[in-house]
This record gives structure tokens, C-alpha cells and sequence, in this order.
């Protein structure tokens, strides 16, 4: 009795100490990247003005409309973090067109808050009826991204050469990296251990150590500062990680499951197609997901190969030069980089699942 | 022998001639291989692990490249052809059925190939699916099925193309002890239904000779004797088929021949027999003085002391149910025996055996081949 309670007792602890660890591991990981998204949220005033800042970002924002005494209009906000009304905007207002519209751009810009001149018009109307006018409007959780692009010229297009390049990184690295990798699975020829070797040495060179030979050679080739020639570099180091993934899978797919096919009336290739690459399906989907997010998020090497034609790591990690970096802005563009990796990965998880839980045959 | 003259030959539906296959140059898979399988027969490949039989068998199926020699099924040569040319389907040692198709696609994969009508391939699909006991299991994927189920599936895919040669490599192998006799006699029970000329490799001799209309049995990379289940066990052609075949396999004892008048004497240090009729004639025809005699353990008999060629001491006794296998020490070999469950024999007791003259064997001392 007493030993089976001292028992659980051991129990409990284990597993506490367990799950504390855990959740510190899941913490210092977690924790990072969800103040980025918080900050991705914020409008200017809540990211320069208030501190300590909110867990949560807000999803709306109070205003306050009073009299500035002889007629015109002062503006307030609601700060959190001092729990007080704080004066946003321009000391006076009228009714001026002009001042309207100003203000209402800088409620967008400074607020992340729409509200339109008729709104204001309506506002200043209400508080002079009652002496002041308490509002809450709605933030809008993009406006940072549609700055960010906005802001930073060439972000959209980089995005675009991003893409292209991711692209032609998979075609590139998993068709080679593949072929490759079933030569290695199936054949036995001479030399198969050197160049097996000689396939993991390409990824040994730090990438700035050889930049130089590269824009020459890139140069030469008439593909320096194109996606096409950021893909090949990408390639040279995709390669060798995808013929080491295919390879172990081919592996494990017996050379007698392609014998069947062909005794049962494919050829050679025909074999292949039909039996060996369905099987293989849940490799090559992980190596284009290495291929992916190994293309989308390398700085580097695009950094020294690219000049007019940046592709969007590059943008984000310009961004964050400089004096005038907007922290909320650059987190929107940190999120934004970090989106589409994330939305791949669960677009392909199935074969990924599927391949960690081994290719059953 | 006769038996074979007397049959009416027809054209044989395969043929190998001088077929051999060197591995990267260095190693023999399959040193010389001549045969020719009839219409409708079940030839077994019989033969000790890594004697050629699987090597033989992709030669014939494609899937190896020859050395030499030349592939004729049904009078046109195929040495060359690519496997899905040649009219023939295999079941493989490890099933190899496709683990990312239904049972149904797996059967329906070659008729698919052939451009067969959807309906034939669904009557053919069922017809064979039916004959090897997998009717219910059509739509499920191989990945959750038993040994015996996927080995089944195996079948029913090789019947399913109705090929002009059903070729098996070890399809048996992987089953449990007792599924493998249940299977031995389905395979055969569908052998007789469909006709199919079938060549059928195993290392399993009592799988051979139940299964086998004749036995090729390999070794290293070579025939060594081709025959009935009855020719291998009787006549076995030399000293290695006789010491494989059968369990336990054949006693060889050295002995010295002399001529006794009409008769043979032939000598052991323990005892001594004389051979007479064509037995006597033929080892004198021989004319070498030193032989091998083979005694198969079941022709080796109990008997009285007084009719008794020599008497011995028994080492071990393994029971067997019918029978029992009693080993005996002779001139530092052991010797086995089989005799009778009726009277248990113990060990330490003393045996007086004779030998069954008319079922003798004997071979040369130095060729190790048939008297
Ligand atoms: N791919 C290969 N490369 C080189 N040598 C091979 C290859 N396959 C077989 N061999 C050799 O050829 C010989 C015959 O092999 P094979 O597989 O035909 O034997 P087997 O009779 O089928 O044996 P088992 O009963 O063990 O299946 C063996 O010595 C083997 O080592
Ligand atoms: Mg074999």
C-alpha cells in the first residue's frame, strides 16, 4: 500500500518534472516567434507608446473626442499600459476639409484604425452635443503587411522571384538529387563510395568563402542576379541533401517489387513509374519541402549573387538595416517570410507523416 | 528410362541449352545447364543454398542477363527478349506484391497492361481470386494481410496472365511449417486444374518429391541429375544425390572389391557381402577394386544375430511417431538408421543389422558417380 503510493508519488514527480521541462523547451520556442506575430499586429502608437506591451495585441482601439476650448476639438486615445487617456494627433482641430483628412489618414497610419472624414464630420457633431465623444473602432490585423510591401519597394516582386526560385530549386534539385539517388540505391559501379563522399564535400564550403568564384562564374554564364542562377547554387547544395534522402528510400523499396512489374508486362521504365516512384512519393515530397524551405529562406548566398533582384529574405533582412527600422513593420515581413514554408510544410504533411512512419511494404 | 522412350515426345515447351551466367565476371550463378521441360509438366529445381536454382530461374524470367547459351519457349527463342515479352509470370521468394495497390489491382495489373476488356479483367480477376481462397480480401490493400494471405495474392496474380511458363522461386518459403503443406498440395491441386507447364525451385526435398513430375537437382552451379521423384531416391546418379536426397539421407561405407567366381565379395573392415546377378556383372564390368557402397537407412534391417551382417551398439535414438531414427557408430561414421516404433531400442543396446541386397548402391570411389 505505502510502496504503491510511494510509487505514483515517483510517478507524479517524473512526469511534472517532465512536462515543465517540456513546456520550457516549448516556451523558449514558442514564445519568440508568437511576440513576432504580436508585433507583426501592433499600430505604430501601440509599438512606440505604450510599454511594458500587452501579451495579446488589441483587436480594437478606444478614442476619445473633447473640446480644446473656443470651439475646436481635441483627440485622445486609451493607452494600456499607462490606463489613462493619452492625446493622439494634432493638439487643435476645426472643421477644416483639409485638417479632416489628415486626420483620418493618421488614425489609419498611426492607429491602424479606418474611420472617414463623414465619421469624424459625425464625431465633432455628437461631441458638441454632449461635451465629448467616446468611440471604439476596429484594428485592421493586415495593415502592417500592406505597409511592409508598401514601404519597402520591390517586396512583391521579390516574393515573386522567391517563389520562381523555390521553384526551379525543387525542379532542379529533386529531378538530379532523385535520378542520383536510385543510381545509388540500385546499381553497384565503380567508385559509388567516393562520389557518395564527394556528394556530402559540395555542402562542406561556406557559402561566403567561395562567393567570389560564384558571381564570376554566375557572371560569365550571364546569370548573375537571376533566380535561374540562384537556383543552380541552391541546387548544388539541395543535390547532394536529396540524393541522400532518395537514396535510403529507394532503398528500402526492394528491387523485386519493380521485378514484378516487369515480368508482369511494364518495361524497364515502365516499372519505375508504375510501382517505384509511387512508393517513393513521401521521399521526394520531403526532399521538396528541404528544397523549399532551404531556397525561401536563405539570406546569404542571395545577398552576394543578387543586385536589382532580390529575393524576399533579402528584402526583410535590408529592411532591418538602418536607422529607421520599424520593428512592427520588419515583424510583419519577418511573419509574412515565414508564412509560406509553414503553409508548404502542411500542405505536403501526409507524405511527411507518411515517410516517417516508414515506407510499408 | 523406358518410360520416357515409350512416351510419345512432343515438342518440349522450354528448352535451355548450355545456359550459364558469370556474376561481374568472377562468380558462376549457373555454370551449364541443358534441359527441356515438357507440356504441362512441374519441374522442381532442387539443390543446396546457393547452387544456381534462383539464378537459373531469372535467366529464364528476363530478369538476368545470360553469360552464354540460349532460352526456346514453345520453338522461339527468348534469351534476349525483355521480360514482358516472353509469356511467362514467377512468384517470387518475397511475394513482391505492390504494397500501394489493392489486392484487385495487383491480380488486374498485367490484364490492365494487356488492354483486356474491363469485364474480362473482372471475370479473370474473380475466377482466380477464387481459385487460391482470396475471394473475399479483393479490396484490401497488402500491407494488413498474413504470409499466407500475401503469398495467395502472389498466386492468384501469376495465374491471372494464364502464361505459357509459371515460374516459383522458393514461393513456400516464408510460410509456417504447416501452412507450407497446405499450400503444397493447393499449388499442386491447381497445377492439375490449369495445366500450367510449371517450374517450381526449392532447397525443401520432401517439397520436391511431393510436388515434382521430375526433379532437377543443382549443384554448384550444374545438373546433376534430372529425373522421376522415384529415379532421384532409387537410382540417384552419384554420391552428392544420394547423400541429399532423403531424410536421413544415405550410409556410405568404403569397401574392397574381390571376385568370387560368379559372385562379388565386398569387404569392410566390420563385414563382408557378396553380390551376385547383375549387380555382381556390372561392378565387374567397372573393374575398379575400390568402391563406395550406399545403404539408404530404411534398407538397413534388424534382424535375428545369426542372419546378422555385423552388430553394433546404438549412440542415440530420435523417435519419429511411425518410426525411429537410431544412429550407430561404425568405423568412426555415424550411421543411420530407420526402423520401426514397434519395440522401443534404447541406447547402449547392441543392434545385429543386415542390409536389403537388392537395394544397394554403388558408386565410384573417385568420381563418386553410379556403378
Ligand atoms: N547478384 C549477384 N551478384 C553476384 N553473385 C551472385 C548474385 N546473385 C547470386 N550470386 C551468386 O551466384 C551463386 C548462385 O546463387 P543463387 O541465388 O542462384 O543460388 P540459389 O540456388 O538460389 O540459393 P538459395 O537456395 O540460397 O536461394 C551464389 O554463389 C551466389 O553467391
Ligand atoms: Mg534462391
Amino acid at each position: 500500500m505505502t510502496n504503491n503510493l510511494r510509487r505514483n508519488a515517483g510517478r507524479t514527480m517524473r512526469m511534472t518534472t517532465i512536462y515543465i521541462l517540456v513546456s520550457g523547451v516549448a516556451m523558449i520556442i514558442i514564445f519568440p516567434m508568437f511576440f513576432l506575430f504580436s508585433f507583426s499586429l501592433m499600430s505604430d502608437y501601440e509599438t512606440y507608446s505604450e510599454w511594458p506591451k500587452p501579451l495579446l495585441p488589441r483587436t480594437s482601439v478606444d478614442y476619445r473626442m473633447d473640446h480644446s476650448g473656443n470651439g475646436n476639438f481635441r483627440l485622445s486615445i486609451w493607452n494600456v499600459s499607462e490606463n489613462d487617456w493619452m492625446p493622439f494627433g494634432p493638439e487643435e482641430l476645426n472643421r477644416n476639409p483639409d485638417e479632416i483628412k489628415k486626420l483620418s489618414r493618421f488614425l489609419n497610419n498611426y492607429g491602424n484604425t479606418q474611420f472617414s472624414e463623414e465619421e469624424i464630420l459625425t464625431a465633432m457633431k455628437l461631441t458638441d452635443q454632449d461635451g465629448f465623444y467616446e468611440f471604439a473602432l476596429r484594428k485592421s490585423l493586415i495593415h502592417n503587411y500592406r505597409r511592409f510591401f508598401k514601404l519597402y519597394s520591390g517586396a512583391a516582386r521579390s516574393v515573386l522571384q522567391s517563389l520562381y526560385t523555390a521553384g526551379m530549386t525543387i525542379f532542379i534539385s529533386v529531378s538530379i538529387g532523385g535520378m542520383a539517388g536510385y543510381a545509388f540505391a540500385r546499381y553497384v559501379f565503380k567508385g559509388k563510395n567516393i562520389l557518395k563522399l564527394s556528394v556530402l564535400f559540395v555542402r562542406m564550403f561556406p557559402p561566403v568563402a567561395i562567393a567570389i568564384p560564384m558571381v564570376v562564374i554566375l557572371g560569365k554564364m550571364g546569370m548573375y542576379d537571376k533566380p535561374v542562377g540562384l537556383s543552380l547554387i541552391y541546387s548544388i547544395n539541395q543535390i547532394s541533401m536529396n540524393i541522400w534522402i532518395t537514396a535510403s528510400i529507394f532503398m528500402g523499396i526492394p528491387e523485386s517489387l519493380e521485378e514484378a512489374a516487369q515480368v508482369f508486362g511494364t518495361s524497364k521504365t515502365g516499372a519505375f513509374f508504375r510501382v517505384t516512384m509511387p512508393l517513393a512519393v513521401p521521399g521526394l515530397a520531403a526532399c521538396a519541402m528541404y528544397s523549399f524551405i532551404y531556397s525561401w529562406n536563405e539570406v546569404i548566398n542571395a545577398v552576394i549573387l543578387t543586385q536589382f533582384n532580390p529575393t524576399f529574405p533579402v528584402v526583410v533582412y535590408k529592411s532591418l538595416l538602418g536607422a529607421n527600422a520599424q520593428v512592427h513593420l520588419i515583424a510583419a515581413g519577418s511573419i509574412a517570410q515565414a508564412l509560406p514554408a509553414i503553409i508548404f510544410t502542411l500542405f505536403i504533411r501526409k507524405y511527411i507523416l507518411q515517410m516517417w512512419g516508414g515506407v510499408k511494404v | 528410362m523406358t518410360s520416357e522412350n515409350n512416351k510419345e515426345r512432343s515438342m518440349p515447351v522450354l528448352t535451355l541449352t548450355n545456359l550459364a551466367k558469370r556474376y561481374n565476371r568472377k562468380v558462376w550463378g549457373v555454370r551449364k545447364m541443358d534441359l527441356e521441360v515438357e507440356d504441362k509438366e512441374f519441374v522442381v529445381f532442387l539443390g543446396p543454398s546457393g547452387c544456381g536454382k534462383t539464378t537459373c530461374m531469372r535467366m529464364i524470367a528476363g530478369l538476368e542477363v545470360t553469360t552464354r547459351g540460349s532460352i526456346i519457349l514453345h520453338g522461339k527463342d527468348i534469351t534476349d527478349l525483355p521480360p514482358r515479352n516472353r509469356d511467362i509470370s514467377m512468384v517470387f521468394q518475397n511475394y513482391a506484391i505492390w504494397p500501394h495497390m489493392t489486392v484487385y489491382e495487383n491480380i488486374a495489373f498485367a490484364l490492365k497492361l494487356q488492354k483486356k476488356s474491363r469485364s474480362e479483367i473482372d471475370r479473370t480477376v474473380k475466377e482466380v481470386a477464387a481459385m487460391v481462397k482470396i475471394d473475399q480480401l479483393l479490396s484490401r490493400i497488402p500491407g494488413q494481410m498474413s504470409g499466407g494471405q500475401q503469398q495467395r495474392v502472389a498466386l492468384a496474380r501469376a495465374l491471372a496472365v494464364k502464361p505459357k511458363l509459371f515460374l516459383m522461386d522458393e514461393p513456400l518459403s516464408n510460410l509456417d511449417a504447416k501452412l507450407r503443406v497446405v499450400m503444397r498440395t493447393e499449388l499442386k491441386a491447381i497445377h492439375q486444374r490449369t495445366g500450367a507447364t510449371s517450374i517450381f525451385v526449392t532447397h525443401d526435398q520432401s517439397e520436391a518429391m511431393s510436388m515434382a513430375d521430375r526433379i532437377v537437382i543443382m549443384k554448384d552451379g550444374e545438373i546433376v541429375q534430372v529425373g522421376t521423384p522415384d529415379d532421384v531416391y532409387f537410382r540417384s546418379a552419384d554420391m552428392f544425390v544420394a547423400g541429399f536426397i532423403g531424410t536421413p539421407p544415405t550410409n556410405f561405407f568404403p569397401v574392397e572389391m574381390k571376385t568370387a567366381g560368379e559372385k562379388v565379395e565386398l569387404s569392410h573392415p566390420r563385414f563382408a557381402i557378396l553380390i551376385s546377378g547383375s549387380d555382381a556383372d556390372r561392378l565387374k564390368n567397372n573393374g575398379q577394386n575400390s568402391l563406395i557402397l550406399g545403404v539408404r537407412p530404411e534398407e538397413i534391417k534388424v534382424v535375428p544375430e545369426k542372419d546378422s551382417l555385423l552388430s553394433v551398439e546404438v549412440m542415440v535414438v530420435e523417435p519419429q511417431g511411425s518410426f525411429q531414427i537410431v544412429a550407430v557408430e561404425i568405423e568412426g561414421e555415424i550411421v543411420k538408421i530407420v526402423v520401426g516404433s514397434a519395440g522401443k531400442i534404447q541406447p547402449g543396446e547392441r543392434l545385429h543389422l543386415s542390409f536389403v541386397e537388392e537395394r544397394l548402391h554403388f558408386f565410384n570411389a573417385e568420381t563418386t558417380k553410379r556403378i
